[in-house]
């Protein structure tokens, strides 16, 4: 019964508790009179959020063991004191009817039906042996989005087996942006100091729709204070409260765009001379070639005026060193296009250019903390497998830490793979097209689904082994890097409500003893957790406590960082890149799919209160969706004129994969040629039943094909048509 | 006697929704019931364009309608001027729905009820702050008292000259940025 | 919309029922002779009131659940609600035993005819004040409306004392002239009375302007014209119009009894479709 906390852990009272209590805010809200009969029965724990990928602190407050309220936490450096909605939301889960209860194994006529823990575990340990002994351990696969717990378990997991196929949602996710990074900069990710900065140019990333309530309020610190905030989007987001200037720019062309500022910073020697000949490689091979990449240029590509372009160039320079261009996520290069990589790699090139890293105000990179050994007679050591990673020879700019997970959607088409499984993962309903998913996995032997609720992925799998959700179970530490370094920690609140729901690391130890390799989980996550938490000087009690531990001061200082590339410099050319058979200079690479005439662009995104597809049939949250119609599709008011589409109408989008019809939205807030599609609607699961039907899935309508050398999905590589359902 | 109020910032306010779904956890609301409504307008035309969302609940009008409509006095203001319904008084009626200019009374499906927003008023005191303030994530809100110059909300009603959204019509205590 | 077909049902219901009322009063004045009528009269105001006051409380759910709630009623004499309240606590029992000793065929006496006068003009004037003082509806929030719904409830009462009369005393009725009379005056005075408030309302702001097009041209257009104007007020006007100041003479046939039923009962469909229309067709003034 590790989700369950004991009745004790609540009462002797967190530290949070006492906060809570000294600021008063036990007395926040509630006036009905039951509750002030209750309010003695009120405890307060801190614990994660899994709202999203960020992890913020909070604290819920249970009435009476029955989850009330929960607050961001002031010590956590993501949420500093403060929860966004799908946080809220999301911390509902528990209680939320559409959730898994019990194990269920599909059954002949493709339904699915009840099955104990321990027929299950059996079962799929029968079908891994099975498919070890005919195809080797490298026909099995994990694919897994990374959360504190999960990402150990899963990969200790496959390694035991002895497959080196572990891969995280990151293809459809920042694959190609960390990769773009890491090949410039040796760090996969950086941040913009915000504190300090005076102009930032955001490239399709939107702080306010994809929210980190810390980065939010960073921006909203830096605009107070005045600096230039310039959003490159062909929607103006909903981060444009906080802009200066919106920029529209033709989905896909981000990389003309800055390479245009890096022409003009280049030919007009506003560059940081000492940073790009002391600290970088590949500046000359660079400046030749981005010599061709005038205003003009970009401005036929991208759309942008080459006289904003140019004035943009002109202000990073004067703002330089304490300016960047954010590093983005997901958003518009994280996955997107056939250029992403190449446009995260020219976006540091720019913020090289301006000198901007390490500096006050500028790009930093930063360091983060990470467990220290632990004792291997406890722990044992997994071997390293045999074979190398599914899809890294063909996608070898994949990062190591998390691959492509497309590579396993290809394995079961040809047979390599034949053993799936998925771990908090929709990989079916987001990862790529879904048919092209259910396609291949209807060819695997074995698919195993680990979720909390019935996803698209879930009624695709042989077995469906539910977790019980965010509040009811305990983590492992979570390490947050930054200026400052803490460990956190995902501690259960409440009890749990489903008595047939584990925790992961169960769910894992489980299948690992099934498959014959439970040698490896001789320990409970309480054991591991608090080993993991010594070795970094805390314990588990401690943080149990807390919720969240600083860590020792890495003396974050101001100054050009050392860059953990092969060169140890900043990277104007990458040799892997090269030998990965790409253009090793930094330079330009353009979209794959045109639009033809009539046909439109077609580019997704986050709103604020939902996470992927995950978020959709949670209560709280698909009735904010429902209320305020956010599943529609937006469309420029000229656009939707010259179609005569009215605000509210239906019309059927088309494209060579597919056609839905969906309720428009008409608004002065995008550029004419493009439509814009939230990307957490359309799901198709009956057990998802608000969020079943509600709108259209993006995915359906994109070809499956992967950037190369990367293996990202290309998810905005597509063009539709548009017309306007008659009736 | 303090006299409480709130300011909105709608060039801080991303439309996250974390106030609407915290309030609906404070105060125990089913998922379609909410004390804050949230209006997204344009202004302008491509390029040109500014957009905003407002948040709407109720602005505990000093002149308050519905609390005047109210044929059961349900509806009540306390001393330091926040509008409160006494749930035991209330028949369900919606006169009060009707008559408040800004939408925020909300017919409660479990009780029948016509509840709305009260500041997150409990044993003889609003929520200091108001749950909706305390995890917005931008700092959008501020709650405090407007009859005391010092306070946070008086310096920045002062600094950003905010205004209720009506004007005086009611004497609104919800002060919008825009 | 705050308000539905409920309030409407108790709208229209409450003011037919100070019509009716009023009608039995104008009939023992003018007509003693005409008894059926006049009782008819009496026990149709206690009738509708009580019916019109259920729907009231079914609407009002969070008293329908603990109905002692509804003793509040009378704390607010500011709310045109407890002001309401207070006409129907006197209304309501006065037609009741006005009715009763109909029933057991006593005489009403005068004074409380006097007071059942009184308050049925108060109780019907409050249905179009209850309205009329919610500043947030263009639609509500003008001077005519408590007008017209006057006007509306007499004659909602009239028509719906006449058609028992019609059916049950036709001999007596189609000579009573001030009775007929009054009732194409009324309808004509609501033609113009509606119009002069639609014509206001859409001139005064957006959202009026607004709410007068979901009528005369919106979503509300086929019931407002074909079955508020139509059936309700030109159909009424037209049928008892015609004999009364075309023709001159007293009707007898079963086809204009057929006719004239269609008049009555359209008086009342226009009167409850008055209210719903004006309930549902209201947009609120929106500060944004």
């Amino acid at each position: 019964m590790r989700c369950n906390p004991t009745r004790r852990t609540f009462l002797k009272g967190t530290a949070a508790t006492a906060v809570l209590a000294a600021g008063g805010a036990c007395s926040l809200g509630a006036w009905q009179r039951e509750q002030a009969e209750a309010a003695g029965a009120l405890t307060s724990g801190p614990s994660l959020c899994n709202g999203c990928s960020s992890k913020c602190g909070l604290v819920a407050t249970t009435r009476d063991g029955r989850l009330w309220t929960v607050e961001g936490m002031e010590e956590h450096p993501y949420s500093k004191g403060t929860l966004c909605g799908r946080g809220h939301g999301t911390a509902q889960w528990a209680y939320s009817d559409g959730r898994l209860t019990q194990p269920m194994k599909r059954v002949e006529d493709g339904s699915f039906a009840p099955i104990s823990w321990d027929d299950a575990f059996a079962e799929i340990g029968a079908k891994v042996q099975e498919i070890v002994a005919e195809a080797g351990p490298e026909a099995l696969a994990i694919i897994q989005d990374p959360r504190p717990s999960g990402k150990y378990y899963s990969k200790r997991f496959m390694n035991a087996l002895g497959s080196a196929n572990v891969y995280t949602h990151a293809a459809a996710c920042n694959l190609s942006k960390e990769s773009g990074i890491e090949q410039a900069t040796g760090a996969q990710n950086f941040s913009v100091d915000f504190a300090n900065t005076k102009m930032v140019v955001f490239i399709g990333r939107s702080y306010g729709d994809a929210i980190r309530p810390s980065s939010v309020k960073s921006l909203a610190g830096a605009a107070a204070k005045g600096a230039r905030v310039v959003i490159v989007d062909p929607r103006l987001n909903n981060t444009g409260v906080f802009a200066t200037d919106w920029v529209p720019i033709k989905p896909g062309t981000d990389i003309a765009l800055l390479l245009g500022i890096a022409n003009v910073l280049v030919t007009r020697d506003l560059y940081d001379h000492e940073f790009v000949e002391q600290h970088a490689v590949g500046f000359p091979e660079f400046a030749a070639q981005v010599a061709d990449y005038t205003p003009e240029w970009a401005e036929g590509i991208c759309d942008v005026p080459a006289a904003t372009i140019e004035e943009l160039a002109e202000s990073l320079a004067a703002a330089a060193p304490a300016c960047a261009i954010e590093p983005s996520w997901r958003a518009a290069f994280g996955c997107a296009y056939q250029n992403s990589f190449e446009t995260a790699r020219c976006v540091c090139a720019v913020n090289a250019l301006l000198g901007s890293w390490g500096q006050k105000g500028g790009a930093l990179l930063t360091s983060s903390p990470k467990a220290g050994d632990l004792d291997p007679a406890k722990f044992p050591k997994v071997p390293a497998p045999a074979s190398p990673r599914l899809g890294d020879e063909e996608y070898p700019l994949a990062l190591s830490g998390t691959g492509t997970n497309l590579a396993v959607l290809n394995g079961c088409n040809d047979g390599a793979i034949q053993g799936v499984f998925f771990y908090n993962s929709n990989a079916v309903q987001g990862y790529a097209q879904p048919a092209k998913w259910r396609e291949a996995l209807a060819k695997a032997k074995l698919v195993v689904t680990i979720d909390v609720q019935m996803s698209e992925t879930a009624l695709e799998s042989d077995y469906v082994l539910p977790e019980c959700t965010v509040l009811e179970r305990l983590e492992l530490p979570e390490f947050i890097g930054g200026k400052k370094h803490y460990v956190a920690l995902r501690t259960p609140v409440l009890e749990r409500i489903h008595p047939e729901t584990k925790p992961c690391d169960e769910i894992f130890a489980g299948l690992a003893e099934a498959c014959g390799v439970g040698q490896y989980f001789p320990f409970t996550v309480e054991e591991l957790a608090d080993a993991q938490l010594a070795s970094v000087g805390t314990s588990l009690d401690e943080v149990r406590e807390a919720g969240i531990v600083e860590l020792t001061d890495p003396e974050f200082a101001y100054g050009v960082p050392t860059f953990k590339t092969p060169t140890e410099k900043f990277q104007f050319t990458s040799e892997k890149v090269g030998t990965a058979g790409l253009n090793p200079v930094i330079g330009y690479v353009g979209r794959l799919v045109e639009p033809a005439e009539g046909e439109f662009f077609l580019v997704g995104g986050k709103q604020g209160i939902h996470s992927h597809t995950m978020t959709m049939n949670l209560e709280a949250l698909n009735a904010i969706s429902r209320e305020y119609g956010l599943e529609r599709l937006w469309m420029a008011t000229s656009d939707a004129e010259s179609l005569g589409i009215a605000d509210g109408d239906t019309v059927e989008v088309e494209s060579s994969e597919a056609t839905g019809q969906v309720t428009v939205k008409v608004t002065e807030r995008l550029k004419p040629g493009v439509l814009f599609l939230p990307t957490h609607y359309g799901s198709t699961s009956p057990y998802l039943t608000r969020a079943q039907g509600l709108g259209i899935n993006m995915m359906d309508f994109v070809p499956l094909h992967l950037e190369p050398k990367v293996g990202s999905v290309m998810s905005q590589e597509v063009a539709v048509k548009v017309r306007k359902v008659e009736g | 006697m303090a006299r409480y109020g709130m300011l909105i910032n709608t060039k801080k306010c991303v439309g996250c929704y974390a106030c609407r779904v915290a309030c609906q956890m404070v105060n125990s609301l089913a998922p379609e019931e909410s004390f804050i409504s949230f209006n997204e307008l344009e202004q302008g035309s491509y390029p040109n364009v500014y957009a905003e969302v407002v948040p709407v609940q109720c602005m505990h009008c000093e002149d308050a309608p519905c609390e005047a409509v109210c044929p059961t006095h349900a509806t009540y203001t306390t001393d330091s001027g926040v509008v409160l319904v006494d749930e035991g008084k209330c028949i369900g009626c919606k006169y009060c729905m009707a008559a408040c200019p800004y939408g925020a009374r909300v017919q409660i499906e479990e009780t029948g009820v016509i509840e709305k927003c009260r500041f997150c008023w409990y044993e003889g005191e609003p929520g200091n702050p108001p749950r909706c303030v305390n995890t917005c994530i931008s700092g959008a809100r501020i709650f405090g008292d407007l009859d005391d110059p010092e306070s946070e909300i008086c310096r920045e009603i002062a600094r950003t000259n905010a205004q209720p959204l009506a004007g005086n019509l009611t004497a609104a205590k919800i002060y919008y940025v825009r | 919309m705050v308000w539905g077909p409920m309030i409407a049902w108790y709208l229209f219901l409450a003011g037919a029922s100070a019509g009716a009322f009023l009608t039995a009063a104008f009939v023992e004045a003018k007509y003693p002779d005409s008894v059926k009528m006049r009782v008819a009269g009496r026990i149709i105001a206690p009738v509708f009131l009580g019916v019109g006051l259920i729907m009231l409380m079914l609407d009002a759910e969070a008293g329908l659940r603990n109905p002692l709630r509804f003793f509040y009623l009378v704390m607010n004499p500011g709310s045109v609600m407890t002001l309401g309240v207070y006409f129907i606590c006197l209304f309501m029992p006065v037609s009741l035993v006005a009715a009763l000793l109909e029933v057991l065929r006593r005489p009403v006496p005068k004074w409380l005819t006097w007071t059942g006068i009184v308050s049925a003009f108060c109780v019907a004037a409050y249905t179009g004040f209850l309205l009329g003082v919610v500043q947030a509806y263009p639609l509500w929030n003008n001077a005519i409306l408590p007008v017209l719904f006057v006007v509306s409830a007499l004659s909602a009462g009239l028509a719906a004392t006449s058609l028992v009369g019609l059916v049950t005393d036709r001999e007596r009725f189609e000579q009573m002239w001030l009775i007929k009379k009054s009732h194409v005056i009324l309808s004509a005075i609501e033609m113009v009375v509606l119009a002069t408030m639609l014509i206001i309302v859409s001139a005064g702001s957006v959202e009026g302007a607004a709410s007068v097009a979901s009528l005369v041209s919106g979503e509300y257009a086929p019931m407002f014209w074909g079955g508020l104007v139509l059936l309700g007020l030109v159909a009424p006007f037209a049928i008892e119009g015609w004999p009364v100041f075309i023709t001159r003479k007293v009707e007898t046939s079963t086809t204009s009894m057929v006719v004239s039923v269609i008049g009555e009962g359209g008086v009342l469909v226009g009167g409850f479709l008055l209210r719903l229309l004006v309930i549902l067709a209201a947009l609120p003034v929106v500060y944004l």
